[in-house]
């Protein structure tokens, strides 16, 4: 469960609501917490590279690794949370 | 005003770029406005950097600096960690030291630089334009600089749409999976629009904008070449070519007629006053065989493949092509087909895997023998022709991160890294491959009509293009201006004006790791730009 004050939340999803206002992604709602990055934004690998860029540029200003949000039991994650994301980063603060 | 217009051609060689300026029989005059500016200007071969690739190449003219200098070696960056080696996609933040388009904003220069590689993210304070090459339609609006400039261009540019200018590694990859004859032609054809539409974004801002140096790149020549070399070497195409041989010659014909036409609207814009130059990162020719290179080492006893248990996962990591090996029980391997390159493993400490530190140069001395004894068993020609030592070609602050020894190849092809037999396969068609002399020419006011003049390093690029702008040249630029690209006259009213040292970058990035899905992505780009067997 995502503590509500997460600091990371509002900008993250400010981001991928920019990152993703022209894409051909049948998602109309709001962005939450449990909005799925592949499942519900339509992401693919480039993109993940992309947005990881992003945040580190936009969000955190340093080269975060993600390796450990991106693999778990050494197997690559199927999808990803915007409030996972905005839970590892405060991890990383 | 635009003082300077600067077209990169990705992989363009005279080889192609001669034919195509002679009026050819039953084929006319391909390129009428590049055989006027040849006959106008000055032209030399442009020698890149050691191991022929399009990012340290591109780098280096940007930089004026060699890789070892500028830190850019590959399309991937390895860490070797021990028990693991970790890999991270390079992207602008990489590059280690200030590029032309840094220079000329802080010296108040406007700049345009248009699908060049590695240009993004931009730095913040840049004063310019950026669209950045080799990013996906998805992300070029974020990827643009100034953010306005993408608005810009997708609402005051009639017919422009990102999905055409922009790489789709989908469509690139099906391609390079399907050889069929129609396919091939097919492939070749999709980048005409792409071409149609950098041109149309050029001409959009040289008009608009003007910028002081305007900088666009064609990448399509380096693509086609990979895929159609066979129709674009005289020396490999049929007397009277038919059928697929012909759709395939007059489909190529087409893409270098256009940019031709595209080249001459961007030269005629920007008006007689400009000085134009021209540049690729490396030059073209034919490869002839594969050398598995990580199936030789194993078989001199470096390198041990990594056991498969047969899962799904397993399976598919040995189909990705990349480099999957026994770490453990690895002193020498290659990591990316691109790098061309073996790298050492050296232990840090005792207990950890690699060869001990005192052991380096006579461990590299033998594998240096071990890669030079290696014959064609064909021909009995020796396969890889030249080792190079990085201290002596990648001097640098990041010359260790250089492959230890890159290969120079009997027919300047790139290595397999695959696991498969035979070590030597002759290839059933010449492929395109990457010749380690490009172009470089120039024509203009103060640009003598001396024709061919001697070979030029590409590290003399950029210090080229700030000499034509007015500004001073770094100190610690390791290129020159070349003086045969310039009349006596010209040079003696514009002395060139040495400056202080480049800046630091201070955007240099933090060690990263990359997760599959990247270098799965990785791979496909390779294997799109023929760098895959």
């Amino acid at each position: 469960m995502l503590p509500a004050d997460n600091p990371h939340l509002t900008p993250l999803i400010e981001l991928l609501e920019d990152f993703t206002q022209d894409w051909d992604h049948e998602f109309s709602g709001e962005m939450g917490p449990d909005t799925r990055l592949l499942a519900d934004l339509g992401f693919e690998s480039i993109d993940i590279i992309q947005l990881v860029v992003a945040i580190q540029e936009e969000v955190v200003h340093r080269k975060l690794s993600f390796d450990r949000l991106l693999m778990k039991d050494g197997r690559y994650v199927d999808d990803l949370s915007i409030g996972q994301i905005a839970e590892y980063l405060a991890e990383h603060d | 005003m635009t003082k300077t217009l600067f077209i990169g051609l990705d992989g363009c060689t005279f080889t192609v770029l001669d034919q195509m300026t002679r009026d050819l029989p039953g084929e006319g005059l391909t390129m009428p406005f590049m055989k006027s500016v040849m006959e106008r200007g000055v032209r030399a071969r442009l020698r890149s950097t050691p191991n022929p690739l399009t990012p340290p190449a591109w780098c280096s003219i940007m930089t004026g600096k060699n890789p070892g200098e500028h830190g850019v070696f590959d399309f991937i960056r390895a860490e070797d960690k021990g028990g693991e080696v970790f890999w991270t996609l390079y992207d602008a933040r990489d590059i280690d030291t200030e590029t032309i388009w840094s220079i000329c904003s802080r010296k108040n220069r406007s700049v345009a630089a248009l699908n060049f590689p590695l240009t993004a993210p931009a730095p913040e304070e840049l004063k310019g334009s950026i669209v950045p090459g080799f990013i996906p339609a998805k992300h070029l609006r974020r990827n643009t600089h100034p953010r306005e400039l993408f608005e810009r261009i997708k609402t005051q540019i009639p017919g422009f749409d990102p999905k055409e200018l922009a790489w789709d590694f989908d469509k690139e990859k099906q391609a390079m999976e399907s050889l069929s004859a129609d396919e091939t032609a097919k492939w070749v054809r999709y980048h005409l629009p792409r071409e149609e539409q950098w041109f149309k974004v050029a001409e959009f801002i040289l008009g608009n904008d003007a910028p002081e140096l305007m900088a666009v790149m064609f990448d399509g020549t380096d693509k086609i070449q990979h895929q159609a070399w066979p129709w674009l070497d005289q020396a490999l195409l049929p007397s009277n070519p038919q059928g697929h041989d012909k759709q395939m010659r007059e489909v190529c014909l087409e893409y270098f007629h256009n940019l031709d036409g595209y080249i001459e609207k961007l030269v005629t814009m920007a008006g007689p006053d400009t000085q134009v130059f021209f540049a690729s990162d490396h030059g073209f020719t034919a490869s002839t065989f594969v050398l598995r290179i990580n199936a030789y080492l194993e078989d001199m006893g470096y390198l041990a493949w990594a056991h498969s248990d047969g899962s799904d996962q397993a399976i598919r990591r040995e189909a990705s092509d990349f480099a999957n090996l026994d770490w453990s029980k690895t002193t020498a391997y290659c990591r990316t087909p691109s790098s061309n390159g073996i790298h050492i493993r050296v232990a840090e400490k005792p207990g950890d895997p690699g060869i001990r530190p005192e052991d380096y140069t006579r461990f590299r001395d033998q594998l240096i023998v071990d890669l030079l004894a290696l014959k064609d068993p064909d021909t009995g020609e020796q396969v890889i022709v030249e080792v190079l030592k990085r201290e002596e070609w990648f001097a640098g602050k990041h010359m260790l991160r250089a492959c230890d020894l890159t290969l120079v190849l009997r027919d300047h092809g790139f290595v397999s890294i695959k696991n498969l037999r035979p070590v030597v396969a002759q290839r059933p068609h010449a492929a395109g491959t990457h010749h380690p002399d490009g172009i470089f020419m120039a024509v203009g006011p103060g640009i003598p009509a001396a024709g061919e003049v001697g070979l030029r390093q590409i590290v003399d690029v950029a210090p080229t293009l700030l000499y034509s702008l007015g500004v001073s040249v770094p100190s610690d630029f390791e290129g020159v201006v070349p003086d045969t690209f310039f009349s006596p006259e010209w040079m003696a009213a514009h002395p060139v004006k040495k400056g202080a040292k480049t800046r630091a970058s201070g955007r240099r990035a933090l060690d990263q790791e990359m997760d599959a899905g990247e270098k799965q992505q990785i791979i496909e780009q390779l294997q799109m730009l023929g760098y895959m067997e």
